[in-house]
């Protein structure tokens, strides 16, 4: 065959495609296992700092000591459409398409200090993932992660750093005066600017530059604290 | 020692590619990550390391092909071959280190672009033999690497006061009124080291523009 023909041009393209699949699939399925892991612990990790550790985990925690913090102090927790809790279920037992959420609760020596659900929705390019979580009270954020998304970085991807972070802090979803349910909201530009002062409590700074970012991020806290309502009502009323 | 492993010949290239044909200071490739991922020295290490290695290997693997790639497709079929190289350090990151690997996010993926790659492939690798390939790729990964490892430190410590997060600005200088550059974090930071970096490498090798 020659070298310039078609013929051999086509076989030639194939075997690389066969070749580089066959080599890429095969590094990612043995280290499935580790990556794996790697996520899980994410996750849990994202758990612990969404719910504020009143102690918080060193620096280079290590995974063996991540694990501990987060089974001695998160009860994971299954509850359904009406708010009541399922018994005997964990996140981890949840079928797809059942009507059941998973809810992690923060504990110091019995007391919940916060309880904390899982948020998914749009950004601009990719599905955000996070942890949202919230005081005793049902009605204050206690604080908010974003583990996995393919935002633009420097941009959308801002919203996993702390300063962004940390403006969800003490902010409400509910309003005391009309009781009336008020998810946190991402402005575009600062709070300061746009929102009267008796309402900023529901608001916080957007990201300049990532306007679609910050709308997703409001739409996933409003569905998800719409969903978890019948809980949270339940827990205001104590 | 380093006689028995490279000849002369081939230790003059490893030079070339960090000294006199440095890929970032002479040819100014590759500037996009070199601003990306060095406002700590920790991910510019790891990233000089995954380039370093697509690199060299892709050269070798281009140029063990290069008697039987048609040249009608030989761009795409460098691509796979990097493309496929960046996937499987990215995917070595994934499990061996996770949280450098979420700092540097499309950064690593983005190596496929860095035209220093595709540059030693098509420039080096279709025309040398593996073993010279190999150096020339380990000579430019390396060249880059020290740009990027000089940046990154500079950009750490003025910007953040630590090196590889540890502590390296006395915390009486903070006490006396001292702060953070926090320009240096920033990508215009980057732009003012790298200039730096290329006048001062440019003076010294004595290189100048053709006109």
């Amino acid at each position: 065959m020659q070298r310039q023909s078609n013929q051999y041009t086509f076989m030639f393209a194939l075997a690389v495609c066969a070749i580089c699949s066959l080599a890429i699939a095969s590094v990612s399925e043995g280290l499935k296992s580790r990556k794996e892991l790697n996520v899980a612990l994410d996750i849990k990790k994202n758990i612990l700092k969404a719910v504020g550790l009143k102690e918080g985990l060193p620096k280079k925690a290590t995974a063996k000591e991540v694990l501990s913090v987060y089974e001695s102090k998160i009860e994971e927790t299954v509850i359904d459409d009406n708010g009541e809790i399922v018994e005997a279920k964990k996140p981890g037992d949840i079928q797809e398409g059942e009507a059941l959420h998973p809810l992690y609760i923060y504990k110091e020596s019995g007391q919940a200090v916060s309880y904390c659900f899982p948020i998914i929705g749009k950004g601009l390019w990719s599905t955000l993932y996070g942890y949202f979580a919230l005081e005793p009270d049902a009605m204050t954020v206690r604080g908010i992660t974003f583990y996995k998304h393919g935002e633009t970085p420097g941009l959308g991807a801002e919203i996993e750093r702390d300063w962004f972070l940390n403006n969800f802090k003490g902010k409400k979803i509910w309003d005391v005066r009309s009781g009336a349910l008020m998810p946190t909201q991402v402005v575009k530009g600062k709070v300061a600017g746009v929102i009267p002062e008796e309402k900023q409590e529901f608001y916080v700074d957007g990201i300049s530059g990532a306007t679609i970012t910050g709308k997703g991020v409001s739409q996933m806290v409003d569905r998800w604290v719409h969903a978890y309502e019948p809980f949270l009502k339940k827990i205001r009323k104590q | 020692m380093a006689q028995a492993i490279l000849t002369k010949q081939e230790r003059k290239q490893i030079k070339e590619g960090m000294w006199d044909k440095n890929p970032i200071t002479f040819q100014v490739l590759g500037i996009c990550s070199s601003l990306a991922v060095t406002t700590q020295l920790k991910t510019a290490l790891v990233m000089c390391a995954a380039l370093t290695f697509v690199v060299a290997m892709s050269n070798v693997v281009i140029s063990l092909l290069r008697n039987m790639i048609p040249s009608k497709i030989r761009i795409i079929i460098q691509l796979s071959v990097i493309s496929s190289l960046v996937i499987v350090a990215d995917q070595f990151l994934r499990a061996y280190m996770y949280d450098v690997s979420k700092q540097l996010s499309v950064f690593v993926g983005l190596i496929i672009t860095n035209c220093i790659v595709m540059g030693r492939a098509e420039a080096y690798a279709m025309a040398n033999p593996p073993r010279q390939s190999f150096i020339d790729g380990l000579g430019n990964g390396l060249g880059y690497s020290a740009v990027l490892i000089l940046v990154a430190i500079g950009r750490e410590i003025l910007g953040s006061g630590t090196l590889l997060g540890y502590p390296v600005v006395p915390r009486f200088m903070y006490d006396h009124g001292y702060v953070n550059c926090g320009i240096m974090v920033l990508a215009p930071g980057a732009f003012f080291l790298l200039g730096m970096i290329i006048w001062i490498q440019r003076a010294l090798s004595g290189y100048t523009e053709q006109h």
